[in-house]
């Protein structure tokens, strides 16, 4: 639900660069967030659609990368890409882990404007 | 055209959280923001913490709820300063709400502040609002998925508190696992056994709490 926040902020930020820039019109966002940061697609897409209204963003394309979530295995000595984390390795199934990719916050990488 | 970002969406928030950090500094206030799912028992760890350190340091508490003054009242009967922050549908405390709060508080007359974030294992995790520390609270009837399911807010917490253990006897709760999990996500969290009901447990989080706000104390002067 914290996305309303997050699209306030980012429509913020846009108004900030439309004002530099002087561009009239967004088509395009390209966002990106890791896999376990909590913000949910679908759930930002549509507050982005209510939000955007009569703004210099309303109707852009919202493109979101999705940053893979890692944990390292101290016993296999790499780095394994995961679905879910429940600490357990899923290729030796050992337990010395911790997660190291996947919580990277939501940002704001590259706006296409006219 | 093509315009490369690579902000942080949230930056505006970070930077009013830092400026609140600033300002706590050179009061040296010490700020705690207490997170957990509703009913996990955010307001019972308050009773308990605000009653055994009432004696050794000048608190406050900033109530962060959506709705009612229920949690504000509870803490009002402790004779320590409680201002309501009500959010008004938001799941999460952000740096601005904190920093209208913080304006309501004689910060010169003050060591410490408890935030009650908003019951909610989510949105409170990605927003910073000056604090020294995040710290959250499990409870045992959960379920030891729940870092699992919320790893953010695991990695985030300094202290991760598990309560409610006086019903691990009647309840699935696989501690072992629960802690295995979150030292996962954050190697560096400190865990906390307690029962608010029992009070076991409680004075080794107040023991290590207090270290905490003495050291940035010390830091401070």
């Amino acid at each position: 639900m914290h996305e309303l926040s997050l699209v306030e902020s980012l429509l913020r930020m846009i108004e900030e660069y439309a004002a530099r820039e002087k561009f009239r019109r967004v088509l395009r966002i390209r966002l990106s967030t890791g896999k376990f940061s909590g913000v949910v697609p679908t759930a930002l897409r549509f507050a982005f659609d209510l939000q955007s209204q009569g703004t210099v963003a309303e109707g852009a394309q919202i493109q979101m990368e999705i940053l893979p979530a890692a944990l390292y295995c101290f016993g296999c000595g790499k780095e394994i890409e995961v679905e879910y984390f429940d600490a357990i390795c899923p290729q030796c199934e050992g337990s010395m882990v911790i997660l190291v990719r996947g919580t990277e916050e939501l940002k704001l990488m590259e706006l296409e404007v006219e | 055209m093509k315009i490369t970002v690579v902000r942080n969406v949230l930056e505006a928030n970070d930077r009013i959280a830092q400026e609140n950090r600033q300002l706590l500094n050179e009061k040296g206030v010490y700020v705690l923001n207490l997170m957990s799912s509703p009913g996990a028992g955010k307001t019972s760890l308050l009773e308990k913490t605000v009653s055994a350190l009432a004696d050794r340091f000048r608190l406050a508490v900033i109530e962060g709820d959506i709705q009612d003054t229920l949690d504000a009242d509870r803490i009002a009967a402790l004779g320590v300063p409680v201002v309501q922050i009500n959010t008004q549908g938001a799941c999460h405390l952000d740096a601005n709400m904190t920093k209208e709060a913080l304006g309501a508080l004689d910060l010169e007359l003050i060591d410490i502040i408890f935030i009650e974030n908003v019951g909610n294992l989510v949105c409170p995790a990605e927003f910073v609002v000056g604090e020294n520390i995040k710290v959250m609270i499990l409870s045992t009837p959960e379920g030891a998925d729940k870092p699992s399911k919320y790893p953010l807010m695991f990695k985030e917490s300094a202290a991760l508190i598990i309560n409610k253990v006086d019903l691990l006897p009647y309840v699935d709760f696989d501690l072992e696992m629960a802690k295995k999990r979150a030292l996962a996500l954050n190697p560096e969290l400190r865990i906390f056994e307690v029962s608010c009901k029992t009070g076991s447990g409680i004075d080794d989080w107040i023991r290590w709490l207090t270290l905490q706000v003495e050291l940035f104390q010390r830091d401070a002067r």
